[in-house]
């Protein structure tokens, strides 16, 4: 829609341009390039006394027939068409000859005191046959322009109309100057006037992006556009292994708990991935870091990531999303590969508050493989403080092989969703009740340990599962 | 009815809003020029808010009057490079009208605000509500004397417990006929942005706006109020939608190009604007929606289509009159 409108108005931009530039007669074929450059005769003081005289003589009887004010009107219009198209078509392609023979014009002399004499006396009727139109007569270029009588008898209305405006004149789209075909020179010029690249760049632009997306930054074209990559990922790259998505509501409310691995969040990704084939777009939260993080954190958000924080998580669940939370936070994406599959502190417990804030049931959700993508070996501390992020990796392939060295190593993920946890029999009080929501975070946890450890110790191969 | 700042975009429009009311019987205009709106019920009076007798004239005015509502929009829409007068006009400024609206016991005080002053902080959640604190850099006299006038009503709304205090804080105006600094921004050929930051943002229709403040001007509503459109755009949408050039500046080197352009009256806002280029800074609506009835006519993308409509009529103006 927006390229359409764009579209028109550059159009409209283009056409007045198009209209100054008028196309060149037949006869000024030997006139060299550039004929706008050449200095423009006498027509540019004529146009304004013409009409306004008619005006006058109009005004100056007022008591006339009617029928005569309309043919002065008519007249008056017509007058400035030609002058119009004579002026143009003096700008466009007025050849030296031209010039002279017009210098030569005794009605035209600069020293002429009345320079409108030529124009008879507009009050009177019937004078249309003299509308002579030196100009036209003089350059010899329009044989049957104007003043024929069947131009006259087009119609008042429309004659006074268009004529009133400078770029639409009705004889010169009757055909009484053939427009010049499309020359290679006006092609190369608009190729080369930067407005085109704008304009192309606008018509591009909106591609591949939705012109809305929704309150918290998802882009569903976006979306749908990256979704080959994920596809790829899930089905090829990591060979993903998906249980027990049955647990996963199909419609209301509900939180996703998982674990948190890997360097790179790509566990985040994955999750949504295999939730999507079951239909339901989940919105996950990340940490500050990855959020903030040039590129990576707004091409997160318009997939679906959410900054983590209290008050977003609320709104999610209460407009009955399905919402994704790793509450170990960047201690689990973070943590060395001698602590793989050890899960971290689960936060304050704040996702367990959420849940009985709002009453929403906890699936936990246990991510295998990730942690052997990238393994972190080292973190570097003081560099980490400089470059403003929470860690800088050393894996076996990181500093070594430069960005490339961040390529997730092709492991055999699991990603396992454990049975649902119903809250709501604790009511929304017992947020208040820390010792109580220590004890639900732990059990969570401990479920998800559970689920990982089993996963973990049952698969043979780490890319091979 | 009292309009400060009446000349102002806001106070222009809410003057001929007022003008076309038959339940408002006079309207008294207090700015430095006229209004052009002004037709029979206005009486315009020249007061000069940054000049310290500006506290007992206005208090004269009022009770000459006998005006019972102010509508304070004496505010720069846009960063001004001229700080002290911002600062007196904004901070002590507001803080003589309601010095003034004390003394003659007006009923009823209406300012205007903005949400801009929440601040982009990186902590942002995606919504602002009304209760969260304004943490625009103090460092930014723009932020900072508005932060000061706020503070100035809040203790105006506790010191006269019967007076109704609205402050209606809208989102950055965009629209066919309002100029800003968000509208200068949005009208360069080619627009800076942070190299790899795409916050959203959110904007709020002019009529919306102006409509907001004749909704509290004919109820009571107490309080403050998000004044914003629904839904949000990424600023790189904003700006393809607008039909520009987006050029990515790296962000360590940006606060420094920026601070250097401000300086040589090149760029609409000061550096400290940046970060509403890199972070999240976006109201949530949703009390003014349910407490006062107001009733957003423009998303913020119809708001960003409707600026950029005329715009590009400006554009195509502009082209005509200087042809390449």
């Amino acid at each position: 829609m927006t390229t359409r409108t764009k579209k028109t108005t550059a159009a409209a931009a283009a056409k007045p341009k198009r209209a100054t530039r008028a196309p060149a007669p037949p006869v000024s074929k030997e006139v060299p390039a550039k004929p706008q450059r050449k200095p423009k005769p006498k027509p540019k003081p004529k146009p304004e006394p013409k009409p306004e005289r008619a005006r006058r003589a109009a005004a100056a009887a007022p008591d006339a027939d009617p029928s005569v004010v309309a043919q002065i009107r008519e007249l008056e219009a017509q007058l400035d068409r030609l002058i119009d198209e004579a002026s143009r078509h003096d700008v466009s392609s007025l050849d030296p000859e031209d010039a002279e023979t017009w210098h030569g014009e005794p009605t035209f002399e600069p020293g002429d005191p009345v320079p409108s004499d030529p124009v008879p006396d507009v009050s009177e009727p019937s004078f249309d046959a003299e509308v002579t139109l030196p100009i036209a007569s003089t350059t010899g270029t329009w044989p049957e322009s104007g003043p024929g009588p069947a131009s006259v008898g087009a119609g008042p209305g429309a004659g006074f109309g268009d004529g009133a405006g400078p770029a639409a004149s009705p004889s010169y789209g009757a055909g009484a100057v053939p427009p010049a075909p499309e020359s290679v020179f006006d092609t190369a010029r608009e190729l080369l006037s930067s407005d085109f690249y704008l304009r192309k760049w606008g018509r591009l632009a909106m591609r591949g992006r939705s012109e809305e997306v929704d309150d918290f930054g998802f882009d569903p074209i976006y979306d749908a556009k990256l979704k080959p990559v994920l596809d790829f990922l899930y089905d090829k790259y990591f060979r993903v292994e998906t249980t027990g998505i049955a647990s996963v509501p199909k419609t209301g409310r509900c939180l996703l708990v998982a674990n948190h691995s890997g360097t790179l969040p790509l566990d985040g990704v994955m999750i949504k991935a295999a939730v999507k084939r079951e239909g339901r777009d989940v919105r996950w939260l990340t940490e500050d870091f990855i959020y903030h993080m040039p590129y990576l954190g707004s091409a997160m958000n318009r997939l679906g990531a959410v900054r983590a924080c209290q008050e977003n998580a609320e709104r999610l669940l209460a407009n009955e999303q399905l919402v994704a939370v790793f509450p170990e936070g960047v201690k689990g994406i973070g943590k060395l590969f001698a602590q793989r599959y050890r899960l971290q502190r689960f936060g304050r417990g704040g996702f367990i508050k959420l849940c009985l804030r709002t009453g929403t049931p906890i699936v936990p959700v246990a991510v295998t493989g990730a942690e052997e993508t990238n393994p972190l070996l080292f973190k570097i501390e003081h560099l980490s403080k400089a470059l403003g992020v929470p860690y800088v990796p050393v894996t076996p392939t990181f500093p070594l092989l430069g960005p490339l060295g961040l390529l997730p190593a092709p492991t055999k993920w699991t990603i396992q969703f454990g049975e649902p946890l119903d809250l709501s029999s604790h009511g929304p009080s017992a947020a208040d009740d820390e010792i109580l929501v220590g004890k639900l975070a732990e059990r969570v946890r401990a479920t998800i340990q559970g689920m990982l450890d089993r996963n973990v110790g049952s698969r043979k191969s780490v890319f091979f599962g | 009815m009292t309009v400060t700042g009446a000349a102002s975009f806001l106070g222009t429009n809410l003057v001929g809003l007022l003008e076309e009311d038959e339940r408002v019987a006079r309207i008294v205009a207090i700015d430095i020029k006229p209004p052009v709106t002004a037709q029979r019920k206005t009486r315009f009076y020249e007061v000069d808010f940054t000049q310290p007798t500006a506290e007992a004239r206005l208090s004269e005015i009022f009770a000459a009057e006998r005006t019972d509502t102010v509508v304070h929009l004496a505010f720069l829409a846009s960063p001004s490079h001229g700080l002290a007068v911002a600062h007196e006009l904004e901070s002590v400024g507001t803080r003589h009208v309601l010095v003034a609206a004390r003394h003659a016991r007006l009923r009823k005080v209406v300012m205007w605000s903005q949400t801009t002053l929440y601040g982009a902080d990186p902590s942002n959640p995606n919504f602002l509500t009304e209760k969260h604190p304004l943490r625009a850099p103090a460092s930014e006299p723009f932020f900072a004397d508005k932060i000061e006038a706020e503070a100035e009503a809040a203790r105006f709304a506790q010191k006269v417990p019967g007076a109704i205090v609205t402050v209606l804080r809208t989102a950055p105006i965009l629209g066919p006929t309002i100029h800003n600094y968000v509208t200068r921004y949005l009208s360069r050929k080619i627009v800076p942005t942070m190299m790899g930051f795409d916050p959203l943002l959110q904007f709020v229709h002019e009529i919306d706006a102006i409509a907001a403040f004749k909704l509290a001007i004919d109820r009571d509503h107490p309080g403050i109020f998000n004044i914003v459109a629904d839904g949000v755009l990424p600023l790189s949408t904003v700006i393809k939608l607008a039909g520009r050039l987006a050029v990515p500046i790296p962000h360590p080197l940006a606060h420094t190009l920026g601070a250097a352009l401000w300086l040589a009256h090149m760029s609409e806002a000061p550096a400290s604007f940046m970060t509403h280029l890199r972070f999240l800074c976006v109201a949530d609506g949703e009390k003014a929606k349910v407490k006062m009835g107001f009733r957003p006519a423009y998303t913020t993308r119809e708001a960003v289509l409707d600026f950029t409509s005329a715009q590009r009529l400006r554009d195509v103006k502009l082209l005509q009159e200087t042809p390449a």
